[in-house]
């Protein structure tokens, strides 16, 4: 019996036995949770559900904070004492009041569940992430790699879909902007990760970041540890890659018809992509949960691992956006074909020569 | 609107009003895929009918209307009518009023320079942080505004004759603080945002005006000195105390959106050394001159030119003897720099998402084109 | 750039169009007023703009003379390399104000005449692009500027 396995042998047993009666349902439902505690702690705190929400909650208060004050102002200030940590509940509450505004010439089956799909799908993706040796969600063994990124390349057509139709100019140009952008930015992160897989001998997520014990991929692939923190921008669109949205040209992309409830998710799909790279970049170039054991329980120190690396680089990843302007369309597309994709084939070379030399 | 026919396979967009960064006014753009066939400006968004207005007013009362010509820059407005009234009464200003007036002038223009260099950052999509940090650097000057003359925005200081009050004690001390903090912070802006590989890279290049089209199309202000040519209506024309300080006309050979951004970063230069000399050695003497707040002018017709912060402002009076002027043509800065952007698709490639970058870099403040 | 000032510029010009000149004169070391008859408006333009340097527009307006009867539409024009301005007049009749477009010579005067066709009713031939430009898209008619306007639509 799989240990993940969510409906447990027991469970089928009794319903299909002489002895089911009203009376055993108590004891079947403790029955029940104590077999499949771990993998309900897995769906309900971590990394699902608790850590999506509670990250995405989490960062849109830290970054509202921080750049406020890069920007000498304090950001939010009166909701929940003085440091606002209640303010994105509020946000979140007022967004579900709203009315939600749809334009009579719209497309409205792929308006409104497009952005329900984009913060969905995205963490379909996330629970691919190992945060421990036994603490995978979504064990899919040697196809953990190939999943993640077969997941995340449906995640720009949600945009495009829901750019066209917008029936908005602006949301319009928005839809092929993210187009544009996907297609020169996902190949070379695809061959990063192939030159990844082929130094660790395997394209399972675990066993990557169990062949980093001695030395972070970082190290020997640092072309390849640069060209995919690029990719962390381009695939969640951040500055300075959001050029979809950029608020100035295009009111605001393809989200611009987005009000009520819908903007809201929106905005958390942002995160929730965030989220998923930033971790799979751990785990191909920085080691994943690797680190050195605390106080003698092995899984809570990796997660805590894990954690504490994702976040510093959350940290980091939102200084970069108070400091750099956006790139240009015509920009983005020339960086990524001619300078990300070549770097990124050398890099695959490089990890292929140091494979077969038997250095790595 | 009786708009020029689309071509076929382009696609029209409004940048309009209701957007965050078109300012009070439409532009259409004609588009095809990234790249914009045509700019069209639509203006008048904010026509008030001043100079109808200016012709049943009495010309103390005048000074009113055209102060809120641009709120940004509100000195440099008034005391272009202003000028024109005097020559054409033919009053003579106390030497105090003079320098005071320059003091001010040269505050407003490093208040209209910090908004646009703002502006310019925001545009480029770097998340407002060069612009808050402007704005709150320009509380330093409106802070001294307010402490002069009682408002921090149109604050009617000028009038004919004179100024309305004389600085308050230690105001001079005030200024030459608020220009070593403004130095300091000077320089930020120039690591932050010149030097930014990011910046330079939406900036260079983008939007190349060369002189002779500069000269042609009537560009006027740092989008004329952005491109080499040396035209300050404050040389050409001295008025008020321009003539006794010691300043320079700052041009710049790149004719991109870079070079008038530098132009207007190193004007704040200048009018802080202005400032800075204003403060330490401002002559003692009367402020207001003899005046009358319901005089009559003899008839005539006289033109003035003043340096706004925009470029060079014109008015044009023409008086018939009774207390009211006759006809008053403005000539706007902002009317003859949008004529320049609209030709720039022409004459430059030209994408969406340099659009914004570049009518920052033009600088343009419709209340005074429309007005 | 060459330098000309502003006195030899009226001499010369006087020289030169004769005919073309109504009054010509420098009451200031960097101002040039000059008002040409109708019939040589377009060739006197080409002729400041080719043969004198003449080559900045700065800004275009009209002003009404009810009392005579006519309507004075002025051009500013700025001289790049000696820096004045000149004024270039031009007489309308004001029943019926008609000009040919001065921006066949000067492209940048396409703005200040769109303006003045809606704030005087003056009619240029051969404007590229003669479309309402400061006022309201619903007004309800009249031209602002003139001297016996009193109010929107109403004549």
């Amino acid at each position: 019996m799989n240990s993940n396995s969510l409906i447990s042998g027991t469970l089928a047993n009794l319903v299909q036995a002489d002895q089911f009666s009203l009376m055993n349902i108590p004891s079947m439902v403790i029955e029940f949770l104590a077999l499949n505690s771990k993998p309900l702690l897995q769906v309900l705190l971590l990394p699902g559900l608790g850590f999506i929400l509670g990250f995405a909650i989490f960062a849109v208060w830290f970054e509202r904070k921080f750049l406020a004050r890069a920007m000498l102002r304090v950001g939010p200030y009166y909701c929940g004492g003085r440091a606002g940590v209640l303010q994105v509940f509020a946000d979140f509450l007022k967004l579900f009041m709203k009315e939600i505004i749809i334009p009579t010439a719209i497309d409205w089956p792929f308006f409104v569940a497009m952005p329900v799909f984009l913060s969905t799908i995205p963490s379909l993706a996330l629970l691919l992430i190992p945060f421990a040796s036994n603490w995978v969600l979504w064990d899919v063994g040697s196809l953990s790699l190939p999943m993640f990124f077969a997941i995340m390349g449906i995640a720009p057509l949600i945009p495009i879909f829901s750019g066209w139709a917008s029936n908005n100019k602006y949301s319009f140009i928005g839809a092929w902007r993210v187009a544009y952008m996907y297609i020169s930015g996902e190949i070379p992160l695809v061959i990063c990760a192939a030159g990844v897989a082929i130094m660790a001998g395997s394209m399972d997520l675990v066993k990557i970041v169990e062949a980093q014990q001695n030395m972070w991929f970082a190290v020997p692939q640092f072309i390849g540890f640069i060209l995919f923190f690029l990719g962390i921008f381009i695939e969640s669109e951040r500055t300075p890659f959001d050029i979809p949205v950029a608020e100035v040209e295009l009111v605001f992309g393809w989200r611009t018809e987005y009000s009520g409830i819908l903007f809201g998710f929106t905005m958390m799909a942002e995160y929730v992509l965030f989220q998923a790279w930033t971790l799979m970049f751990i785990t191909l170039y920085l080691g994943g949960f690797n680190g050195p054991v605390l106080m003698g329980m092995p899984t809570a120190s990796h997660i805590f691992w894990l954690l504490a690396k994702f976040f510093v680089l959350v940290v980091f990843i939102i200084l970069l956006r108070c400091v750099f302007p956006r790139l240009r369309m015509d920009q983005m597309i020339k960086l990524g074909w001619k300078y990300m994709t070549p770097l990124a084939l050398l890099n695959l070379f490089f990890v292929i020569v140091m494979k077969i030399l038997g250095v790595v | 609107m009786r708009e020029p026919m689309i071509e076929p396979d382009v696609m029209r967009i409004s940048w309009g009003p209701q957007h965050p960064m078109s300012g009070q006014t439409r532009v259409l753009l004609d588009v095809d895929g990234e790249k914009v066939h045509r700019i069209i400006a639509d203006l008048g968004f904010t026509h008030r009918g001043i100079e109808k207005i200016l012709e049943n007013r009495s010309f103390f009362s005048g000074i009113i209307p055209v102060d809120r010509m641009a709120m940004v820059d509100t000195a440099n407005m008034s005391i272009g009518y202003v000028t024109a009234i005097e020559k054409a009464a033919g009053l003579e200003v106390p030497e105090r009023a003079k320098w005071i007036r320059t003091l001010v002038c040269e505050m407003s223009r490093i208040n209209s320079h910090l908004y646009a260099f703002g502006l310019q950052a925001e545009s480029t999509g770097y998340f407002p942080a060069v612009f808050l940090w402007t704005t709150v650097d320009r509380e330093v000057l409106l802070d001294l505004f307010e402490e002069l003359t009682g408002a921090r925005w149109s604050f009617n200081h000028f009038f004919p004759g004179g100024v309305h009050h004389d600085l308050p004690d230690g105001f001079a001390d005030k200024v030459l603080k608020a220009v070593k903090y403004l130095r300091g912070r000077f320089k930020d802006y120039w690591d932050a945002m010149v030097e930014n590989p990011l910046f330079e890279n939406r900036c260079d290049g983008v939007a190349i005006l060369k002189p002779k089209d500069a000269l042609k199309l009537g560009a006027t202000g740092p989008v004329l000195r952005g491109s080499g040519i040396d035209i300050d209506m404050r040389r050409e024309e001295p008025y008020d105390a321009y003539g006794d300080l010691e300043w320079e006309v700052i041009t710049e050979d790149a004719c991109d959106v870079m070079a008038r951004t530098k132009v207007r970063y190193h004007e704040i230069g200048q009018a802080l050394n202005i400032m800075e000399q204003i403060a330490q050695s401002i002559p003692d003497g009367p402020v207001k001159g003899r005046v009358n707040a319901f005089m009559r002018v003899p008839e005539g017709e006289y033109i003035s030119r003043v340096e706004a912060g925009r470029g060079e402002l014109g008015f044009h009076l023409f008086t018939n003897g009774t207390g009211n002027p006759y006809r008053v043509k403005i000539n706007s800065p902002t009317l003859r720099n949008m004529y320049v952007f609209e030709r720039l698709a022409e004459l430059n490639e030209v994408f969406v998402a340099d659009i914004p970058v570049i009518i920052n870099s033009i600088d343009p403040w419709y209340l005074d084109s429309d007005r | 750039m060459s330098k000309i000032s502003a006195a030899d510029f009226v001499k010369a010009f006087q020289k030169a169009h004769p005919e073309a000149v109504k009054s010509i004169e420098s009451t200031d070391p960097r101002r040039a007023d000059l008002v040409v008859n109708n019939e040589s408006f377009i060739d006197a333009a080409k002729s400041l703009r080719d043969n004198f340097g003449l080559l900045m527009p700065v800004s275009g307006g009209a002003i009404d003379y009810p009392d005579d009867n006519r309507i004075q539409m002025i051009y500013y024009l700025m001289h790049p390399g000696s820096r004045f301005m000149l004024t270039y007049r031009v007489d309308l009749n004001r029943d019926e104000p008609k000009l040919p477009s001065l921006t066949q010579v000067w492209d940048a005067m396409s703005f200040h005449e769109r303006e003045a066709h809606e704030m005087f009713g003056i009619e240029f031939d051969g404007h590229p692009n003669m479309i309402p430009f400061l006022l309201p898209p619903d007004w309800k008619g009249g031209h602002p500027l003139l001297k016996d306007f009193k109010g929107e639509g109403q004549q």
